[in-house]
């Protein structure tokens, strides 16, 4: 005879507020086989799995119901509860009373009440009908792969290789290096950029746990955390890297130029290049779009050139596998695109350029040899004015959220700027100055006194042209009117926008993203760096918006996870996966077919008993099956029968209402 | 044969009397006809929709309901006034059938709303639907040496959602008729700023001040004359533009046209049809510029290379 025990929890006013608790105990307690049922405040914290406990013991219960939120929350929570106390794990079930009644439910107590009763019954039904289950152990390939060579994937991979785990480092560009490349001093300390980034970039290239891969994307993982392939696409670049020593003659004499993509089109770059001087691998590729000999068959000077012989116009782009356990996004970022603020005349106005351009300019190894230029005739510029919130908190022209980097960095221009030309004033539009992070008040504080920039509360509404100068005219809302500025320059902030192939690299991967394209985390405040999908983790911006500290912290916590998973030589799996049952099986395969995980494979059995003749049935490998069940429902037969979700257990649910 | 709908908005029977004459000469000469709303009444212009939402909906819908009783698909409006105010209770209409039904049993005697007739703006007709090649084709006198500054004013492209035409902030469709007409559009930022619009007579200062500012701005870009599709802001720009000249102290002397009298102009009609003598600033002036033609600097070819690209090539 079953002895059921039920813990209704109050999730403190989740759902104490909105379901009457204590009546939905009584009828509980009115089910035949439950033979305890109490509430508690937070049935998850500590007295709480407590009761569970003692409850177990004393009542010398069978199977345990707890009516709480998700199991996605806390199931595992509880299962350890149970496992404590000396029960098996998988004799748990939880009713989700919260997301399936009282958040959903909250103007109707009534009704909310009586679907957590129905959904307690069904619960209590169905684990009438538990079976006692054990821990699966997988192998793991103790290899991780890491999408993305910027700040966060070099610290990502730099980390888990530091464990002495093998790293596999792709990177769609021809150098790793990321946003933080293109960047000149960096807030709130001022350091140099590429003094910080470039000794970190070449340490990848030297790591003997790393195989970095340049050049190159993602195009298929398939299988399960421990367990994934990885398929890579190394694109041509018609330049053999084991042989070329990167001497830079190839570059010199290159006689196509290409708008540079380093320093933002400022200047221009080669058709073999290397992005920028310490990029790493420090060798060049041919950008097939450009180069004549590529296109047209003309031109073939760059192999002359190369004393190695390392120029291959008939490169391939190679496909490579890799056997992995274990994923680290880090995409990064890209910046929006102002072109719908027509009325500031971006496109037509010269003088208008965005935040990254102005990095560019003043950077040490940029385009203009560190100094700001008006791009419409060169000229140094006395008055700048900053604007920010572009794109970013504009629910008409861009998006909603904020970029959460754009205070600190046009903070750190106007000391740029202020640094470069001494004789110059910064005027700065803001609509709030957001400095929270360790050391960034401060440093906007002491810019606004060292720099003596005007920071002006309010919009711009309008950019026009008077002569050679601009009118940036906006209001000052704190005077409550509106002013004009004279400007010889005007600087966009422009918003952080998720990279445009996220939501197809997400695809692929197969874990969510959100409705901007910023990769989904687990949970948005408990598991920030996890995916939904096990073994799959998100480093970076390609999460949200974020700076270089909250950006490599995120990255260590990525190598902190990856090294857990890897800890053991196996992993523990849920047992929830799917069996045939071989007498059944009539060998349809029609179970092979809809396996999304590649799951099912075919095995000859006899045909009966100590029979010689064969016959084919289906067989699941329980390392790669993730207990979808969508074998069970297409299999004709009945053959298939999915663990924890056995059609007793179903079957008593969908009775017990 | 083209057939429109013609709404004129009372202005056209009065102060902007030319803009009506040379809206009716350009469409004769383009062979499109065009059938007055009859019995059409006033849009409501700002008044209605200040003092009652329901009224500012009512009196366009009755001749949203009018109109449809025409065989015709397009309906265009010189003023952008009345454009605006058609185009609004068309939209909402459109968008919300329990509105359109609640409005419409107010004005249940003229007919029920079906909503199948397009609203356009005298500029937008002749932009989309008779189109720049059109256009040229008519040019006979071209208009070659005259700048205009074309001001779009606050409603002919604002807002996006209800116009669907144009850019809100920096629109071209102006410039490119002008154009194709043979003058040049000069780069003029002020072209959808506000002109003052009625305080004309409540406040005149404001316009003084406002109209002020576009006039000076037509002025730097190097415009001889503003070309118009309002005729409020005609009428702000010119007839202020004594006012404004005596308090700033600075003479202006810059006319102000409707597009459709260059049309007509540079259509070869006879300028005496073209009503300027009702203008306050002197045409005469800005006309005279047509035929001089300054010379174009002379561009300096650079010597091209062997080896051919479409990026750049050193």
């Amino acid at each position: 005879m079953a002895r059921v025990g039920v813990f209704v929890c109050f999730c403190g006013a989740n759902i104490g507020d909105f379901v009457d608790v204590p009546q939905v105990v009584e009828e509980a307690k009115r089910i035949r086989e439950v033979k305890f049922a109490i509430d508690y405040k937070y049935m998850c914290s500590d007295p709480g799995q407590q009761q569970i406990r003692d409850a177990i013991a004393q009542h010398r219960l069978t199977s345990i119901v707890v009516a709480a939120c998700s199991p996605r929350m806390h199931e595992k929570t509880f299962r350890k509860a149970l496992s404590d106390a000396g029960m098996n794990p998988y004799l748990l079930e939880v009713a989700n009373i919260r997301e399936h009644s009282s958040w959903v439910h909250q103007k109707d107590k009534k009704a909310a009440t009586a679907k957590a009763s129905d959904l307690i019954r069904m619960a209590v039904a169905k684990s009438i009908a538990n079976e006692q289950l054990h821990e699966i152990s997988v192998p793991v390939t103790k290899r991780a792969l890491v999408i993305g060579g910027g700040i966060a994937g070099i610290q990502a991979a730099l980390d888990i290789a530091d464990a002495r785990i093998p790293v596999v480092l792709v990177e769609k560009s021809p150098s790793i290096g990321g946003k933080m490349a293109q960047l000149d001093e960096t807030f709130p300390t001022l350091d140099c950029s590429q003094c910080i980034l470039t000794p970190k970039m070449v340490d990848v290239a030297s790591h003997p746990y790393i195989e970095l891969i340049p050049y190159a994307e993602v195009l298929e993982l398939e299988g399960f955390v421990g367990n994934y392939k990885a398929k890579i696409k190394k694109k041509a670049s018609y330049v053999n890297f084991k042989t070329c020593t990167g001497c830079g003659a190839c570059w010199q004499k290159c006689p196509v130029k290409v708008p540079n993509e380093y320093n933002m089109g400022i200047d221009k770059r080669k058709a073999i290049y290397t992005p920028f001087p310490q990029a790493v691998p420090n060798k060049p590729v041919i950008d097939a779009e450009h180069c004549t000999m590529l296109t047209k068959g003309k031109c073939g000077i760059c192999a002359k050139v190369c004393e190695k012989g390392s120029i291959d116009y008939t490169m391939q782009d190679e496909i490579i596998e890799r056997e992995i356990g274990a994923v680290v996004v880090a995409t990064g970022y890209d910046m929006w695109d102002p072109k719908p603020y027509e009325e500031y005349g971006v496109g037509r106005f010269k003088d208008i350029i965005t935040s990254l351009e102005f990095e560019r300019m003043v950077s040490a190894n940029g385009p203009t040899n560190g100094l700001p230029l008006r791009p419409s005739d060169g000229k140094v510029p006395k008055n700048v004015v900053f604007i920010k919130c572009i794109g970013s908190r504009d629910e008409a022209k861009g998006i909603e959220y904020c970029s959460k980097i754009c205070c600190m960095y046009t903070t750190k221009h106007t000391i740029l700027l202020h640094h470069k030309v001494h004789d110059s004033h910064a005027y700065v539009f803001y609509m709030d100055i957001r400095a929270a992070g360790k050391g960034y008040e401060e440093f906007v504080k002491k810019a606004q006194v060292d720099t003596a920039a005007t920071y002006l509360r309010g919009r711009v509404s309008k950019i026009y042209k008077k002569g050679d100068k601009l009118i940036v005219r906006g209001e000052d809302a704190q005077i409550g009117q509106v002013v004009e500025v004279v400007a010889d320059l005007v600087v966009l902030a422009t918003a952080v926008i998720p990279p445009a192939g996220n939501p197809d690299l997400a695809r692929l991967l197969g874990i969510s993203y959100d409705k901007y394209g910023y990769m989904s985390e687990a949970h948005p405040k408990l598991r920030p760096v996890e995916t939904a999908k096990a073994g799959i983790f998100l480093a970076g911006c390609t999460q949200a918006p974020k700076d270089i500290p909250d950006t490599v912290s995120q990255a260590s916590a990525c190598a902190a996870k990856v090294c857990g998973l890897f800890s053991g030589d196996t992993m523990k799996k849920d047992p929830m996966v799917s069996t045939v049952n071989n007498e059944f099986c009539s060998g349809c395969q029609n179970c092979v077919k809809v396996c999304p995980y590649g799951a099912i494979v075919t095995e000859e059995v006899p045909q009966g008993h100590g029979s010689k003749e064969m016959r084919t049935v289906a067989k699941i490998n329980e390392g790669v099956c993730q207990g979808c069940g969508s074998c069970v429902a297409i299999c004709r037969s009945m053959a298939i029968s999915l663990a924890g979700f056995t059609d007793p257990q179903i079957i008593n649910e969908i009775v017990s209402i | 044969m083209k057939k429109i709908t013609y709404f004129p908005g009372c202005s056209a029977h009065g102060t902007s009397e030319e803009f009506d004459v040379t809206v009716k000469m350009v469409m004769k000469s383009l062979e499109v006809q065009m059938e007055e709303i009859p019995d059409w009444n006033c849009c409501g212009a700002t008044s209605a929709h200040t003092m009652s939402e329901s009224l500012a909906y009512a009196l366009p819908l009755r001749n949203l309901v009018l109109a449809e009783k025409l065989d015709n698909t397009t309906m265009a409006i010189p003023c952008a006034s009345c454009y605006q105010r058609l185009k609004v209770t068309k939209v909402h209409m459109d968008e919300n059938p329990a509105l359109a039904k609640e409005i419409n049993s107010t004005i249940v005697e003229e007919g029920t709303y079906k909503g199948n007739v397009e609203v356009k703006s005298m500029l937008q007709y002749c932009y989309e639907d008779i189109g720049l090649e059109a256009i040229r084709a008519k040019v006979t006198k071209s208009l070659a040496g005259l700048k205009l500054a074309c001001y779009y004013g606050c409603l002919l492209t604002r807002p996006k959602a209800i116009t669907r035409f144009d850019s809100p902030e920096y629109p071209v469709s102006m410039d490119h008729i002008v154009e194709a007409l043979g003058a040049k559009a000069t780069e003029f930022d002020y072209k959808t700023e506000c002109c003052g619009a009625s305080f004309s007579i409540s406040n005149t200062e404001v316009v003084i001040n406002l109209s002020g500012q576009i006039l000076e701005m037509a002025k730097e870009s190097g415009a001889h004359a503003i070309v118009v599709a309002c005729p409020l802001c005609q009428s702000n720009l010119d007839m202020r533009q004594p006012d404004i000249e005596k308090h700033t102290g600075k003479k202006l002397d810059i006319p102000i046209f409707y597009f459709t009298q260059l049309m007509a102009l540079a259509f070869g009609m006879p300028e005496k049809d073209m009503m300027f003598s009702k203008h306050i600033v002197p045409v005469e002036g800005a006309l005279a510029q047509i035929g001089k033609i300054e010379p174009e600097p002379e561009k300096i070819k650079k010597p091209r290379k062997a080896v051919e690209a479409e990026s750049e090539v050193e």
